[in-house]
Order: C-alpha cells, then structure tokens, then sequence
C-alpha cells in the first residue's frame, strides 16, 4: 500500500503470545488531554495510539522515553529532532505487562536471522515473530533493506520471501514525507543524514531494491514465475513520480506481454478458464495476470497503440482478474477515445458470462462508451453491438452490475458540461421507450426464457423493487441511489421537454405480443423475495407512470429502513422523484418525521438540503415546493443545518418562483417566523411540521438564530416578493399624507398588496415578541421595507415604529404584551436607542415631502417659476436624504425619490438643467463623517460597468433592492456557493472529507469520546488552514457563527455599533458575506459614475438601457441554452458581461465553448460579477 | 478507488488501516469519522452485518468480525456494492486465517498475515483477488493458479 501501515495498540509488540487482555487500551483513548495546535494534530494523532498502546503495555515511560528506545542504538543522535509533541500527548497510563520488543530490536533481529538463514529456526523466528511485529510500524527503515535483500536472494523460505517483498514494497512506496499511520517512525532520512556514520537513505537503497525487483521480474525460469509475480507487484507500489522506474515498468511489463499474450490461447473452459489447463498455459495465465495487473497500475497511456491493443488483448485472457484489469483499462480509454476502443475490440459476449463482478462492471462502462461516442454515429452496427451487451447486463444477477447497467443507460456518467443534461434526458428516453430485443438466452434469468422483446422500464423496475425487499442495507442505499439517478435523468428530460414524454403510455405499446403471464414473472434471478402484487399488475396496461408509481411506493416504505443512511438516501430520491404537479404531503410529512429522528447526522441533513438545490436547478418550477420541503428543515433541526446553504435556497427559490410564484415563496419562507415557539420535552410535534422541534437549548439558539436569519431574509426581500417599491409606487402623489387613520391605512394596504401586509404583520409580531437579537432584527427589517415601499406601507410602519418608541403600542397590542415579558414603553422594548434613528430618517424623509407640498403649492398658489436656488436647494434635501437613507438600505439613488413622487420632476429639472448624473452624493460630509462611505464605496475600484447606472434595467433594479438580482452575493457567500456547486457538479467525490469535520462539530451530535473529539477539533482549525476557502470555518463550524456572519453585513454598522448587544460584536467582523453587502456593491457599482464626473445623463429615469461598460465575471453552475440566442456555461468559465437585459447578461467567452458559440445570453443568476 | 480499508478494536482504536489516495491531512478525519460511525452503530450487530453509510459521493461498507470492527471506504466504481464485495471477501479472509471470527486477541497474533492478505486483496486501492484460495496461495508465495 502506498501509504500503508499497520497501527496497534496492543501486546502485539510484546515478545511473547502469553494471552494478555487488550481491553486496557481502551480507556487511553479517551484519556487524552486536548492537542496542543492543529499543526501538531496529525502527528500527534498518529503518535498518540500507538503510544498509549506501549504504555498500556506496560512501560513506566514517557513518550519521549518510549521513542529512545525505538531509536535507541542505531539512530540515537535524532530523538530530539522527533516531533516534539509527542511529551504533550502521552498518557501516562501504564499497567505492567511484559516488555515489548523495540523497533531496534526487531530491525537488529532481522539483520541477525539474515546472517543466520541456514538454520530453520531463524526463518521461523522471522516469519512467526519479526515480520510480523514489523508490520505494526509506520514505515521500514531503508537501512533494513540490505538485510531484506540477502533474504531475498538466499532464503528459500517462501513465507519469509512473501513478506520480504511485502517490505520491500513498503520502502519502496515510503516516500518519507506522509505519514501512514501506524506505531510512527521516525523520518529515516533525516535520520540517516545526522547521523554521519554512515546511515542509508531510501535514496541508497531504492535503485538497489529496483534493480534486484526488475532482475526478477524479468526472470523467465518457470520455478521462480510465482516470484516474478511478487517482484512486479512490489515495483508498482514505488511513487509514480518516477519517469525512469516507469519507464522501466512499462517495458518489463510489455515484454512479459510480448512473451505471454500473443501466443494463440486455448478458449477458456468454464468460469475461471484455468482449471484442467496444462501447465504451460497457466503459468502463462499468471504471468499475463501479473502483467496485467501490473498495467493497471501503471498510468494510462491514452495514445499509445501499444498500450490500446496490449490492453484489448487483455479481454481474452484466461485469468478472469487479468480480464477484469483489461476491460477497466479499457472503460478508461474508451472514455477518451471510444471510436479507436470500439475499433480495437472484438466480440465480448464471453464477457458477460465472467465470474468477476467488477468486470462486468467495467464492461458496462466500456460499453456505455462507446455506445454514447459521437464519433461513433457512422457506425451503427457497432453501437448496436455495445448496446445489446449493456442492456443485457441490466439481467446481471449482481445488482453491482445490473445499476451500473441502469446508471449507464440513464446517463450518469456522462458529465460533460454540455451534454449533462442532453444526456441525462436521453437517458430517460432510452429507458422508457427502449425494448431489449432477443436478448441472448442466458439459462440464468428467468425472463429470458420469454426470448421475447422486454422493455428496459419494466426489467429495471422490477429489478428495482425487488431489490427495495432486500435485507442488505449496502443493496437498499443502492436501489434508493438508483432511483434517485432516475429521478434525475426524469427532471432532466422533462426540462429539456423531450416530446414523447408522457407517461401515461402503455410499455407494451412498445413491444406488441407480450404474453400477460409471462410479462408477470418476476425477473429477480436471485429472488430475494418474490415482488408482490403491485408489479404484477395486468401486463399490458401497465404505464410508465403506473410502473413508477408502483416503484416510489416501495421505495417509501424503504424510509423504515434503520439505517439512517439508507432513509437518507431514499429521502434524496423522493425529493428527486417528486414532480412538480403531484401531491407533496406525502413527501412533506415522510421528511418532518424522518428530521425528528435525532440519529440523523448534521452532515446527512445538509446533503438532503443540497439536494433540494440540486432538484431546483434541474426545475425551477418547484421552487415553491422546495421551499416548502425546506421549511420543514428549519423547523424541524435548525441545529444541524447550515445556515448559509438554506438562505441561499431561500434566495434562489425566491428568484425562481417567477412573478406568480413570489408571494408563496415568501410565504414559505417567513412561516418559520408564525410557528409557536418551541416546547421543550414536548413530543406531540415530532411528525407535524408546523411545530418546532427544538428540545435541547443549542437547537433552540439555533432556531432563534434562523429566526433572526428568516426575519433579516424578510425585510431585504419583501419588497421583491410583493413587486412593491417605492420608486415605482401606483399611489399617486400626494395620497399618502391624507390617510392618517391607522385603521384605514391597514385596510388599504393589505387590500393592495396582501403580500407586503403580510409581512409587515410577521415583522410586528416579531419586534414584539422575539428575543431581543430578533426584534432587533425585525426593527431594521421594517425600516428597510418602510425605506423602499411606498404609502401607504411607508407611513404604517411609520406609525408602529413610533408607537413603540413612545411605548404607547401596548395597549393597541395587548396580547404580545405578556410575551414581551418586560415594562412597556421605549425601555420595554429595549429598542428605543435603535429604533431613534430610524424614526428620524423617516421624519427627515415626510419632513422634507412636508416642506416640498408646501413650496409647491406656494408656487402654484403664486404662479412663480421654481427658481435656481430654489431648485438647488430641493436637490440637496433630496441628495442629503439619499445618503440618509443610503445607510439603512440600499435603494437605488437613481430612482428613490425622498421626497415622494412629485418631487421627480423638479430634481430631474435641476439635474438636466446642471447636467448632473442621477448618483451623486458620495462627496457629502455626514457620509464621510460617519465613515461609512469607505464601506459602501470600497469596493467600487472594480466597478467597470457603473457607466450607466440610471439606465439600469427596472427589474434588475428592484431584483438588486432585494439583493436577489446578481450572484455577487453568491460569490461572496462563497463557502455555501460552493458547497452547492460541489454538489451539484460531481457529489463532491473529490473531496470526500472536506466537510467531514462538521460532523463532529455540530452542537448535536453526542460524542462523548474525548479522545476523538480532540482530535477533530485540532483537525477543523488545520483542515481551515490547509484548504481556505473550501469549507468556511464560520458555517462548518457552527450555525451560530455562520448567521451572524450575515448579519455581520447589514445595514447600519456605525450607527449601532457601540451598542452593546450581541448584534454589535457581530457587526464588527469585517466581510459582509451576504447579500447586504451586495447590495453595498450594487451602490458602489453606481457611485464612481458620479465620482468621475461622468456627466452624461440626459435621459429619464425609466427607460431601460443596456448598460454599455464591460463589467468580468464567472460562471457560477453549468448552464445550458435553451434558445439560440442563449449560451451555454459551464462552471467556472471566465466571462465578459457585456450588458444585461431582463434578469439576462449578454456575456462573451474568452473562448468558444464546445458549440462553438462565442457569446449569447444567459441568466444573471449564473454568473458571478467579480 | 478504495479510499480506505481500517480495522478497530471494539472500543475504537485503530489496528490496522490503509489509505490510498487520501491525502495525509485528511486521514485523521476519516479515522476518526469511521470510529465514530462505528462506535454509534456496530453494538450489537451480528458478525458480517453490513452497513453503510455515505458523504457526498464517497461510500463507506461496514461490519463487526468477532472483536474487530471493518471499515471500507470507495468512491466511484466502489459503491456501497462493490465495498460489501470487498468487505466480504476481508472477511472470508480473515476468518480464514484466524480460524473464526477473531477475538482482539488472535487477531492481533495473526497479524502478519492479515496484513499479507490484506496486501492481496487491495493493491494500490484497487480490490485485486478476490478467490480465497488464490489469496492463500499468494500469501505463501505460489502462483494464482497451479498445475
């Protein structure tokens, strides 16, 4: 193994087999005291097991102590240069047990036995006592390879030579920088350098081991072929960074080949082909496995003829591992080059009947291949030919082989950015309308019999339900895998619209003549248990739809499954499954009730989330749907989720549930905020999920902290959700001041626009009765919304916040009194500091629309022209209220109007009269003072594309009020971005364990084993410094964290930051990950415009314009047009924006993609301005 | 890919591990991921009891053995499937060797030879012999198959 190394604890070291009980072991694990530094952590960890073992062995030692002895005679001089962390972690738990031997003892051993090898009892010393014992350590000294080569070359021993070549392997593939875990050694090299007497190196030694390996190898005696093996096998272990040991590699094992492959073989007899064989073909076989083998290993070498047909040979082999290794060389290169594959191979039915699972397995692939290859569409016969094997692979009796079969056909592994979706949709076709036809008779599977034209959909599905009545949890997971592929490649096909879709078509429709009986047989060869009824249906009138819907009930009562895993896995693939029109209690209340179970791991949770994001991308028309699934998840375990991925599921369902969709998306959303609070110990809940499952206090604080999170989420998107703002108001002027009458006021709002009442009510209630973080929260969030909407919204909010500051608001809402739980008035709220300034921007705001209804109609009333100063004067309230109110939200400053509509015509007078543009304002002084313009404006530098801010499209506009229009906020919220994108793209197979750590460090997870959680936590911070970026500390770590982050970027940072709540210690962190500071940039992007002067703004506000300046960005996910005019992304791609039109960016490539297109349109939501 | 193969004791610790592919820094995470796992669902379970677990796309297959806890990680081609395929077979072959299902004890004096095995079964993080007998003849240094 490359990194390999045995690691014990035990008496294993210990020179004699007296039976010792090992549990004493145990308790050291979690008697470890906390790792000094995250740095140390892997080290440490690596010593730590180990070591505590030696002590439990019983000696009264340090660490230290125990090392020396380790190093002792040899390499004495280099203890002190051993990690000097192990004195940190050792437990001093010691216990007397019998000695064990050292390393140095076992390495002066071996040197012995090795000059000793004539006598019988050293070989058995070696192979009962040393070897074995060796084992346990992390890596082999290279000094102990002279003696492991005089053993290699003299012993006959084959026991002491098998593990002679095991540690030579070892050294080989040691490359002295990675620990491999086991009991540590030291870094021999380093070792050996400090050591001026003398010492050997690996680099000594390796050219030496590689010398006598290939000697050997190339050894053709038949006596010594089993050797041979050995000797191959062990040189493929050395790193691959060496080019001439490869080389070397290459040609030993192409001559073998040369030697072993031509030689016209025999036609194997039965499964393994080499029983009964004379003796000249089977160590033939051997050596053609070896060099197979040994191929495998060896990189792949995509254009060599050589290799391709060195390969191919492979197939024919009588060594059914030998064939395995051949066919998945194969899969490999067929994926890069199917046609010259395709070309290569012969007939491969033989294949099909080969004992070796993962051979099949490898077939499949190969033939998915090439069948998929483009390059292939001349050749229709040798598609048909690939295809045939696939689809008979999908009667394997292995249900290994038999998914792989499925995955291939629904077109999983086709991920090309391009042609993901294509193919997935064509994927689902195939396997809806296509028949096997005459599949070969195989005397294994039952419904071959029929000889008969099957359809795929019907062999899956059966193959599928059976395999839900498994009791094998790894073939459950797998079913449940399986129909979530399906599910997907089903979205797919329905989002490209594939005509022919409907699923109300009779299979047999397309394969005439089945027998009824017969269509009934349960085809499962191995008849787990017999499928019931409800696949048995008539056989001719069984739909696709029926088919499926017979499946999905399988598939749920699968959710009994213990293993939480296997219910996650099936939960995945009903959320696949479901589709947009069907009925979502079921999947609602499967959910709530699976997210009640506490055995649920945080981890599994927020793979369920990401998958929500997943089936949103595939059909924005659920947006509504997941919202709603997503709302169960905020409920039900506020905990384990991440924050940050379900905002922006929030955000980006918000966006996609179009204009009708808007208000029950916000409705989705906000209902976290109209949910009772939480009743600990409470069980009646558990399944429903409009109550709160938050039992233990750190759920609860993370309920409140997405509260908070929903609540913010409230007061930025209000405004988009109800299509309301200010600057675009349908009250006419003037209105407003004359509806004083609060009652009225409600009545005409809600009759306007229910959606913006209805969140304003939430809001009311939550700056009432939350917790004191919410209410502030909701305070900010109605500003913000009484900021950007028009009357009479503006003045309702008005009117609360006044009440409340004033106290008097108590006797209007009584009720929420007693929840409020403290005295009435301003100091009962506890917000009359915050609540202050906000009044006053609104007085600023109604004072300044007083004085202008008053001038104008003292200019009416007296027929006078509105004068220069006077106008200018009107522009500075208007400008000075911008800023103002620029620091509670953004607006945009080329259409908010302070003063109310009627002001529009007498600033856009005075702007066109001094030819000034629409954004100003940066210059002015209370900005500068407050020093906020150096946060709003500080990102402005890239700002590329301000040139035309007041020419912005009007619903961009408003989508970046509410911070939904741009992926900037995405990219700023980069950890939960890429998260989703991880996942979306490829499952995140890359970095398995990026994230493992939050496992660990989720409040609820118990894991009461000290030891481990040491470990785990000295590991998050060194897994944060190795790979930034990947994972954030903030919303791995935890969802308290991770919320305040985006709170960290809202709105008003100096004026409340010297409150001493909790809010303003979290205002303090400097990046504004969300969509606040978005917004922030979204100003900024503005602002330079002014700043520069650019004074060419003629134009009325209202008129869109593409914005001429060329602004850079990323491609966020993969996107694929759907129109010629539109562009096809993949994710990542660098990208010119060259304007924006209707939530569309027209962006450049740098270069042609794979269609060829340059540039086209594609949606503002999939790119990141940078 | 068999990201891992790791052996613990009943109580957690780690006997006998082999990553392939996994970088260094992330081992420890994997280590400690799979004790957990195992020491929140292997109690009580019968010997050879498969379960399983998943992150992100990366499969985990494990089992109890006597004393010993089984643990194997893949991606890719090693699905959950595969990995039981595997598992099995470490099983067969360790039992094999031990004469049952091992105590921590016989586990430990065998040791060696499991580690033997072992090397056979998965090579460079692909699952290589699979037949029991070939195994045992290739640990004692004979060819896969004999005349």
């Amino acid at each position: 193994m490359a990194e390999s190394s045995g690691k014990t604890l035990m008496d294993l070291i210990s020179a004699d087999p007296t039976p010792v009980p090992p549990q004493s072991t145990s308790s050291s694990a979690s008697s470890t005291p906390s790792q000094p530094s995250p740095a140390a952590a892997s080290a440490a960890s690596h010593m730590h097991h180990p070591m505590s073992t030696k002590t439990t062995l019983g000696e009264k030692k340090s660490k230290r102590a125990t090392l020396m002895q380790i190093q002792s005679d040899t390499i004495s001089v280099a203890k002190a240069a051993l990690n000097p962390v192990k004195a940190n972690i050792m437990p001093q738990r010691q216990k007397q047990r019998k000695k064990p031997v050292s390393y140095t003892q076992l390495a002066r051993s071996i040197h012995e036995l090795a000059a000793t090898l004539d006598q019988k009892s050293s070989q058995k010393q070696l192979v009962n006592h040393v070897f074995p014992k060796l084992a346990v350590y992390n890596s082999v000294d290279p000094s102990l390879a002279p003696s492991l080569l005089m053993l290699n070359q003299q012993c006959e021993d084959r026991n002491v030579q098998r593990y002679v070549y095991y540690y030579l392997a070892r050294i080989l593939s040691d490359t002295g920088l990675s620990p491999g875990g086991g009991i540590p050694t030291p870094n021999w090299d380093a070792l050996a350098d400090i050591d001026a007497g003398g010492g050997v190196t690996r680099a000594d030694v390796v050219p030496r081991i590689v010398n006598q390996l290939t000697t050997e190898a190339s050894n053709s005696e038949v006596e010594f072929h089993a050797r041979r093996l050995q000797a191959l096998k062990a040189l493929t272990y050395s790193p691959s960074e060496n080019s001439e040991l490869l080389s070397k590699l290459y040609e030993i094992v192409f001559g073998l080949l040369d030697k072993v492959a031509d030689v016209p073989h025999k036609r194997k007899k039965g499964v393994f082909g080499t029983k009964g064989g004379d003796k000249d073909s089977i160590i033939r076989s051997n050596l053609q496995y070896a060099a197979m083998s040994a191929l495998r290993r060896l990189p792949l070498d995509p254009g060599n003829p050589v290799f391709l047909h060195r390969a191919a040979q492979g197939v024919s082999f009588a060594d059914p591992v030998a064939v395995r290794h051949s066919l998945e060389i194969l899969a490999e290169l067929a994926a890069r080059d199917p046609y010259t594959v395709a070309m290569t191979l012969g007939a491969l039915q033989d294949i099909l009947h080969l004992h070796d699972v993962l051979a099949r397995v490898a077939l499949a692939r190969l033939c998915h291949g090439i069948t998929r290859a483009r390059s292939l569409d001349e050749r229709p016969d040798i598609r048909a030919q690939f295809n045939s094997i696939l689809y008979q692979l999908l009667l394997d009796p292995s249900e290994r082989v038999c998914y792989e079969a499925i995955l291939c056909i629904l077109g999983k592994y086709d991920n090309s950015e391009r042609h993901g979706t294509d193919e997935r949709a064509n994927g689902w076709y195939r396997l809806t309308r296509e028949i096997m036809k005459l599949p070969e008779a195989t005397s294994k599977d039952k419904s071959n019999k029929t000889k008969r034209p099957q359809p795929l959909i019907k062999l899956v599905m059966r193959r599928l339900e059976s395999s839900f009545r498994s009791f094998s949890r790894p073939v459950l997971h797998a079913a449940a895998r399986v129909v979530q592929e399906m599910g997907k490649s089903r979205a797919a096909a329905f989002a490209m619209g594939l005509e022919d879709i409907d699923e109300s078509v009779h299979v047999n429709a397309f394969s005439d003549a089945l027998d009824d009986a017969e269509t009934n047989d349960s085809s499962h060869p191995e008849g787990i248990r017999r499928t019931s009824s409800i696949s048995a249906g008539p056989g001719r009138n069984e739909t696709i739809a029926s088919l499926l819907a017979s499946l999905m009930e399988v598939v749920r009562t699968t959710v009994a499954c213990e293993c939480v895993y296997v219910r996650g896995m099936v939960v995945k693939a009903l959320i696949w499954m479901q589709s947009p029109h069907e009925s979502l209690d079921e999947l609602k209340s499967i959910i709530a009730s699976e997210l009640s179970d506490p055995a649920w791991p945080a981890a599994l949770v927020n793979d369920v989330l990401l998958t929500l994001h997943a089936r949103f991308k595939a059909t924005p028309d659920m947006a509504v749907i997941l919202l709603e699934i997503a709302r169960i998840f905020a409920t039900k375990v506020p905990g384990k989720i991440d924050a940050d991925v379900l905002q922006l599921l929030w955000k980006t369902c918000l966006v996609g549930a179009g204009p009708d969709g808007k208000h029950t998306a916000l409705e989705a959303v906000t209902i976290v905020l109209d949910l009772p609070p939480p009743q600990p110990g409470s069980m009646s809940g558990l399944t429903s999920i409009d109550r709160v499952s938050a039992s233990d206090p750190k759920s609860a604080l993370a309920l409140q902290k997405l509260v908070q999170a929903a609540v913010w989420f409230l007061g930025e998107n209000a405004n988009y959700a109800a299509s309301e703002y200010a600057w675009e108001s349908a009250t006419p002027p003037g209105t407003a001041l004359m509806m004083l009458d609060a009652d009225k006021m409600v009545a005409a709002a809600s009759s306007r626009n229910p959606t913006l009442a209805g969140a304003l009510t939430r809001l009311q209630r939550c700056a009432f009765s939350g917790s004191w973080e919410v209410r502030i929260v909701a305070i900010q969030a109605l500003t913000t919304i009484a900021i950007r909407s028009g009357e009479p919204f503006r003045l309702q909010i008005y009117e609360f916040l006044y009440t409340l500051a004033e106290g008097g608001v108590q006797s209007q809402l009584s009720e929420m009194h007693l929840s409020n739980g403290e005295d009435q008035g301003v100091s009962g709220t506890g917000l009359g500091v915050l609540i202050t300034p906000m009044l006053k921007v609104l007085d600023e705001m109604y004072l300044g629309q007083d004085e202008l209804i008053k001038e104008i109609r003292h200019h009416d009333n007296a027929n006078k022209e509105w004068k220069d100063e006077e106008l200018k004067k009107l522009y500075e309230t208007h400008e000075r209220l911008l800023d103002f109110v620029s620091l509670f939200c953004y607006i945009p400053r080329a259409k908010y109007l302070p003063l109310g509509p009627i002001s529009a015509k007498l600033i856009d007078t005075y702007r066109t009269k001094h030819n000034i543009t629409a954004s100003s304002g940066t210059t002015d002084p209370t900005v500068i003072a407050t020093g906020i313009s150096d946060l709003i404006y500080e990102s402005t530098q890239p700002a590329p594309a301000a040139s035309n801010a007041s020419g912005l499209d009007d619903d961009l506009v408003n989508a970046w009020a509410a911070n939904l229009g741009d992926d900037g906020l995405l990219g700023n919220n980069a950890p939960a971005m890429s998260r989703v994108n991880d996942f979306i793209a490829g499952g995140g197979t890359d970095a398995p364990d990026v994230d493992e750590e939050n496992v660990f460090s989720r409040p609820s997870v118990g894991y009461d084993d000290m030891w481990a959680k040491t470990l785990l936590e000295t590991n998050d911070q060194e897994e944060d410094d190795v790979r930034s970026g990947s994972s954030s500390p903030d919303s791995a770590g935890s969802v308290e964290s991770s919320i305040s982050s985006h709170f960290g970027g809202m709105n008003y940072p100096s004026l409340f930051s010297s409150k001493p709540s909790s809010q303003a210690t979290i205002r303090e962190e400097p990046p504004p990950p969300y969509s606040y500071s978005e917004s922030q940039s979204r100003d900024s992007f503005e602002n330079p415009m002014a700043g520069s002067g650019s004074r060419s703004y003629e134009s009325d506000d209202d008129e869109p314009r593409k914005s001429t300046g060329t602004r850079f960005g990323t491609a966020l996910y993969d996107f694929t047009a759907g129109g010629d005019d539109e562009l096809n992304l993949t994710a990542e791609e660098e990208l010119e924006i060259e304007y924006e039109v209707d939530g569309w960016f027209y962006v450049k490539k740098k270069r042609p993609g794979r269609d060829g297109k340059m540039a086209g349109l594609v949606p503002v939501l999939y790119v990141n301005q940078s | 890919m068999i990201l891992a193969v790791l052996f613990a004791n009943s109580v957690g610790n780690v006997l006998i591990e082999r990553f392939n592919g996994v970088p260094a820094e992330e081992r420890l995470t994997w280590r400690s991921f799979l004790v957990k796992l195992g020491a929140e669902n292997l109690k009580g379970v019968k010997n050879e009891e498969l379960l399983v677990a998943c992150h992100k796309s990366v499969y985990i297959v494990y089992t109890m053995l006597g004393d010993v806890s089984i643990f194997l990680v893949g991606k890719d081609e090693y699905d959950e499937l595969a990995l039981a395929e595997a598992i099995f077979i470490i099983t067969g072959a360790v039992k094999d060797i031990c004469g049952k299902p091992p105590t921590e004890r016989v586990f430990l004096d065998k040791y060696g030879r499991i580690c033997l095995c072992l090397d056979e079964i998965v090579w460079n993080g692909l699952l290589e012999n699979t037949d029991k007998d070939r195994i045992k003849r290739l640990i004692r240094l004979k060819p896969p198959s004999e005349f």
